[in-house]
């Protein structure tokens, strides 16, 4: 069968398709960001009270405190790409979301499980000192699991050619293991987290060490060495990831190809130097060379789509039905909604500023 | 059709979308009117400066942040997931044409969390005029997210100007969108109070929890005159066929209209017996049992928003199996397997027939009927048809239930996607079409000697294909009688056509002796006709043997009470009955035999489900009597079935006049002819003459394969003289139209005629009356050029073959012919020369009597005039 003729008809879009690849790769940066946060976190808790059943302590009070604030965030800044990856490549990645159906639908009940587990966490975490390890054991393999059906996805939707599996396999549980690349790419997703998750843990503890905590720093190096540890075998993870992609996949000498170079290498430098940095316990730089290396790697993801997807399709071929008064409206309500949420987090700040002062 | 299908079989018809939409929209809901509900109980509480009702607002927070943000906000992502795996088409138009309303949406989804957790986590820290600018800045985000959303859901319903011009705004400020939003925004204020409740009522303080239970009612009480005006006001708003469809039309839509409707005072009174003082332990369970109210409350609305569109999913754009309008006709044309991309089977063989039908239920059934599943479960809807009647049920739904899409592919395809349903999903094993037909004995053929004897006599039935119904205990159709015409011919060199002085006797065979004891007719005719009719006896008064009355020319025996059941049992539609000449003394002139064919090979059961009646061959058996009644009373809105089932049953003519005056009917109502014609023809689609043995007892496999005369052996059939079922029907309905029948132009609407251009060039005819005639083809009686007459009339009942006469004007053409349909030479399937009784008794070959230059069966004289018709003088042409 001729996995071109299985491969839809897009429907045509509203403005040029380069709005949306730059809505899509903002948006879905900070979805990476928040979702990093989330699973990092969480599972260093559970590490943590693997470790120590029976501690408590600052570090997983703080992650149970914020984790219901990173899942929100993490969801609802996932919602944004996903509009925005069905406007660019809806035709492929909702045709192999039906091809696991009902592996992704399940996402839903999962994330809703997670969601209130988290909260339980929060809510009860003085009380259930037994149920911790459960609880964050729990939320963690739910979220693990949630982010292995993304990568199954987001994989499948770029093998129109395994498509035809499903004229085999009606039950719509679908799994992309004839891709090598998919294990690697999910753990590499999975180690991006843990190193996420480690340096926003050092981060909110720099912040307090900067308030004057004097038992913050033991978190802040607990939290680089997290980093710092994950961010290395992220390393070797990577180049495994490397290594299963189909040879001449990328060619060097072309754009995409020769932008996916230079994007790599300037995450992989910025994450190395983000690592030793982190190692030295140095948070901001490791910071500001982590956000660089995250972004450069998003870049890499993408052109390593268009790689994919050149046999079949190309984001030039998507038709035009030109209207550009709803972008015009919807950046004047994105610039609007901005200056509403600085707003409010400001006087959020000023609040707890003010308590902290009074205090 | 451009997506696969996710197979989900039970769970399908919309179940999955219905499980997760009502939850979230009822959740949703109060997410935007219970941010409303915290704000201003915040203002209550500083305005009376009660820091209990503080206290029970911030707990409530807790409450809504916890129901709103986790199942509220998770399952409005389900919901996209959800439509984008069970209607990726449709999700993918939403989804384009509306990217950047999504988008917006999303600025107010991420202000509303951001504000949300603030307010929350911000309990008595922020100072108040701030924690309640944050509280309202929660609110309008919240409002405006259902502002954005309302748009994009109304235009699936109401999608305005859109479709001509698939402009952004003429799509989302489309005809529904203003009194939707009111509608919607008075729903969450109503559902914030329902929630609140649920809080309220568990405040342990009595004083507290009476105040603020009734402050919670007000929520209840206030916004509903403008839900119900704006309900109203959405109604109107709706183009009139839509308003038509979902409240007049789609039968499912009945139960959440009643309950919508039923449940608004409910949820009045229910909030009324909360506002007034009761203890907690009835005031909890009444909040839990109003919540539960009101999610069905909510779930009925949005059963009859979804249900409104179909068979669209985007109304007038994209059909519920993701076609769209405008491809429709190749996908017809070209056949669903060859354009849908996610099939396996492209073309449809033996083999592949049962696979081929299940991807195509997949793509056109599934996204509407599950399979054994709770919502419009397939099985159970079709498990009353047969294969057959599947088929061409699919062939005209969407004309009669205008909620259903038209079948998207060829009639081959259609075949398959019946053969899937029928026999694997309904277990239906369709029996052999072929019937065997047990010869009978061999015909007597009375003795004629042409040098003794002075007469002949000539006898033939008015009719040579006529149907009876014997259902008589449900509906009457057709009932019981044939008659028979006879012309008594004095031989001689002038023949003579004699009608006094002697009497024609007639007796019907032995073995058909008690008609009474076969069918229900007898015990029911008081009912049918309001006069009780003498067992064995006709409708005229005639019974098994009698005089045949005199007429002018011929005589006649009118409605004898016969039936297709010989006594011995089985099925023979061809009883016999003997025609004695006996003159003024007694003594016998001339004996003859004709066959007085009647049927009950009528075809309802072959999509109306049930059995034949008998022998697995004819009759319409209770079974399919009934469903031709529930069928009728759903489409028209009739109540026939309860008639029935309280003992008294139908005479369809009652409404439906007949062309005889015998039953005027209801002038409202189209005549009979019109009526059965005109509606069957939407599903009796085939252009040839098995769209008319569907019904008729003509079928070449079938019980009494009643075109039997030389023109059957001459290879015509039904359509070579009536046209193809569609042009047939048309001919009655544009009759009725004529005569002012709205109901006839709603049918001619549904129709395409094919024998000629436009319905313009149809000649309407009245039954019975307009027919095909002989003389359309053999024009001046000379061998026709062409074997195909179709929109040409008799003028009269006068000029009908039955009733026309030679150029003497004293012999009937079907004296010497036989009746139509079964014209000599005949070849009757039960035995061959059953119908050719009185040529081979008068003239030893089975054809025409007199033709083949056999003058002498009447004439002692050479003759040498053609004094009946032209052409006749020679041989027999057909031998």
């Amino acid at each position: 069968m001729d996995p071109a003729a299985l491969i839809p008809t897009p429907d045509a879009i509203p403005v040029h398709w380069g709005w949306f690849q730059l809505l899509l790769l903002l948006t879905f940066y900070l979805h990476i960001l928040f979702m990093n946060v989330m699973l990092g976190t969480i599972i260093i808790a559970f590490v943590r009270h693997f470790q120590r059943p029976a501690e408590t302590c600052p570090l997983t009070q703080e992650i149970s405190n914020k984790l219901p604030f990173s899942i929100a965030l993490a969801v609802n800044f996932g919602v944004a790409p996903l509009l925005f990856v069905q406007v660019l490549y809806g035709h492929f990645i909702y045709a192999s979301s039906i091809l696991m159906a009902a592996l992704w639908l399940s996402i839903v009940g999962i994330l809703i499980a997670a969601y209130y587990t988290a909260y339980i966490y929060r809510y009860q975490y003085e009380k259930m000192v037994d149920g911790r390890i459960v609880a964050t054991g729990l939320i963690s393999c739910l979220l693990l699991i949630i982010g292995f059906f993304f990568s199954n996805n987001f994989t499948l939707m770029l093998h129109p050619e395994t498509w035809h599996s499903y004229f085999d396999h009606p039950a719509a549980m679908l799994l992309n293991f004839s891709d090598p690349t998919l294990i690697p790419r999910y753990l590499h997703f999975v180690f991006a987290s843990l190193a996420v998750g480690g340096l926003a843990i050092a981060l909110f503890f720099n912040h307090r060490q900067k308030k004057g905590d004097p038992k913050a720093g033991e978190w802040v190096r607990y939290g680089c060495n997290w980093f710092g540890y994950a961010t290395f075998a992220n390393f070797a993870i990577g180049f495994w990831f490397f290594g299963t992609l189909p040879k001449g996949l990328i060619n060097p000498s072309s754009l995409v190809g020769g932008l996916f170079s230079i994007f790599l290498i300037i995450g992989v430098i910025s994450a190395l130097l983000a690592a030793i940095y982190g190692l030295r316990y140095r948070v901001m730089p490791a910071l500001y060379l982590l956000l660089g290396s995250i972004f450069s790697m998003i870049l890499v993801r993408e052109f390593l789509r268009v790689a994919y997807l050149k046999p079949w399709f190309s984001l030039a071929d998507l038709k035009l039905a030109t209207a550009y008064s709803p972008l015009i409206l919807f950046l004047l309500f994105f610039a609007c909604g901005l200056v509403l949420i600085g707003w409010m987090l400001k006087i959020t700040y000023q609040t707890y500023r003010n308590r902290e002062v009074q205090s | 059709m451009n997506y696969p299908v996710w197979q989900l079989d039970a769970f399908g018809g919309g179940l999955m979308i219905a499980m997760i939409a009502v939850f979230h929209v009822y959740i949703s809901h109060f997410a935007v009117g219970g941010g409303l509900f915290l704000v201003l109980t915040e203002h209550k509480a500083y305005r009376e400066k009660d820091p209990s009702i503080l206290d029970y607002a911030r707990k409530h927070t807790r409450f809504f942040l916890l129901i709103t943000m986790v199942a509220g906000g998770i399952t409005g992502v389900g919901i996209w997931f959800t439509i984008a795996l069970l209607n990726p088409g449709a999700t993918s138009v939403l989804i384009h044409n509306f990217v950047f309303a999504w988008a917006i949406e999303w600025v107010f989804f991420t202000i509303e969390i951001i504000a949300l957790l603030i307010y929350y986590y911000t309990y008595g820290r922020m100072d108040r005029r701030n924690h309640l600018i944050i509280g309202w800045i929660y609110f309008g985000a919240a409002w405006m997210s259902l502002f954005i959303i309302n748009g994009i859901i109304d235009f699936m319903l109401t999608p305005g100007d859109w479709i001509q011009t698939h402009n952004f705004w003429d799509g989302y400020f489309n005809p529904t969108f203003w009194p939707a939003l009111f509608f919607r925004t008075a729903l969450c204020i109503i559902i914030a109070g329902l929630f609140g409740f649920m809080t309220s009522t568990w405040i342990k303080q009595a004083s507290l929890r009476k105040k603020l239970v009734r402050y919670c009612a007000l929520y209840l009480l206030i916004p509903f005159a403008v839900l119900l005006a704006s309900a109203w006001w959405y109604k109107a708003a709706l183009p009139a066929e839509l308003q038509t469809l979902i409240f007049e039309i789609m039968p499912e839509m009945k139960l959440f209209i009643t309950g919508f409707i039923y449940l608004s005072p409910i949820l009045i009174l229910g909030g009324l017996l909360l506002a007034i003082r009761l203890p907690s332990i009835v005031t909890r369970p009444v909040a839990v049992v109003m919540l539960l109210l009101g999610f069905a409350y909510m779930g009925c609305f949005e059963f009859i928003r979804e249900g409104g569109r179909r068979p669209y999913i985007l109304r007038d754009y994209m059909y519920s199996s993701s076609i769209l309008k405008e491809d429709m006709a190749k996908v017809q044309q070209n056949g669903l397997l060859k354009e849908a991309k996610w099939v396996r089977n492209k073309n449809i063989t033996v083999a592949s027939e049962l696979d081929a039908g299940r991807e195509m239920y997949n793509i056109l059934c599934l996204p509407c009927h599950s399979i054994n599943g709770p919502l419009n479960d397939i099985t159970k809807l079709s498990s009353i048809f047969s294969e057959r009647g599947l088929k061409n049920l699919m062939a005209g739904m969407d004309k009669t239930h205008p909620y259903m899409p038209p079948f998207a592919g060829t009639a081959e395809e259609r075949k398959a996607v019946a053969h899937y349903i029928s026999y694997h999903l309904n277990g239906q094993r369709q029996s052999s079409e072929e019937v065997e037909i047990s010869p009978v004995a061999a015909v007597d053929i009375p003795a004629f000697n042409d040098k003794q004897n002075e007469y002949v006599l000539l006898a033939w039935s008015d009719m040579g294909m006529r149907s009876m119904t014997d259902s008589s205990n449900s509906w009457m159709m057709l009932p019981p009688g044939v008659t028979l015409n006879a012309t008594l011919i004095l031989r001689g060199e002038t023949p003579e056509v004699i009608t006094e002085g002697v009497s024609l006797e007639y007796q019907v065979a032995a073995d058909f002796s008690d008609p009474a004891a076969q069918v229900d007719f007898w015990q029911n005719s008081a009912s049918l006709f309001n006069k009780e009719i003498l067992r064995n006896t006709g409708l005229s008064g005639s019974g098994l043997n009698g005089i045949m009355k005199a007429g002018e020319s011929t005589f006649s025996a009118e409605l004898l009470p016969l039936v297709p059941y010989p006594n011995k049992g089985g099925y023979l539609p061809y009883p016999t009955v003997s025609i004695t000449a006996k003159g003024s003394e007694g003594n016998t002139l001339v004996t003859t035999t004709v066959v007085a064919p009647v049927a009950t090979e009528m075809g309802c059961r072959n999509c109306h489900a049930g059995p034949w009646r008998v022998g697995n061959r004819a009759g319409v058996s209770r079974q399919t009597a009934e469903n031709v009644l529930a069928v009728h009373d759903r489409l028209s809105g009739t109540s026939l079935s309860a008639q029935v089932a309280a003992g008294k049953p139908v005479l369809c003519q009652q409404c439906h006049s007949d062309s005889n005056g015998r039953h005027p009917g209801n002038e409202q109502q189209l005549n009979m002819s019109a009526a059965i014609h005109g509606f069957h023809a939407n599903f009796l689609t085939s252009q040839d003459a098995s769209a008319c043995t569907s019904c008729h007892p003509a079928a070449e496999d079938g019980s009494t394969r009643a075109f039997r005369g030389m023109h059957h052996s001459l290879e015509l059939d039904c359509t070579s003289c009536h046209g193809n079922l569609s042009d047939h029907a048309l001919t009655l309905l544009k009759w009725e139209q004529e005569k002012g029948n709205n109901r006839a132009s709603v049918l001619i609407s549904r129709l395409q005629p094919s024998a000629v251009d436009t319905v313009a060039d149809i000649n309407p005819r009245k039954p019975w009356v307009n027919e095909p005639d002989c003389l359309h083809c053999h024009l001046e009686f000379q061998v026709p050029e062409d074997d195909i007459t179709f929109n040409q009339w008799t003028e009269s009942e006068e000029e009908l073959f039955r009733n026309r006469t030679d150029e003497s004007g004293q012999l009937r053409c079907a004296g010497c012919h036989n009746s139509a349909h079964a014209v000599y030479p005949t070849v009757n399937p039960y035995n061959e020369n059953l119908d050719n009784i009185q040529p081979l008794q008068y003239q030893g070959e089975p054809f025409p009597i007199g033709s083949n230059r056999n003058c002498a069966v009447c004439h002692t004289m050479t003759m040498d005039e053609e004094m009946h018709h032209p052409n006749m003088l020679r041989e027999f042409r057909n031998q």
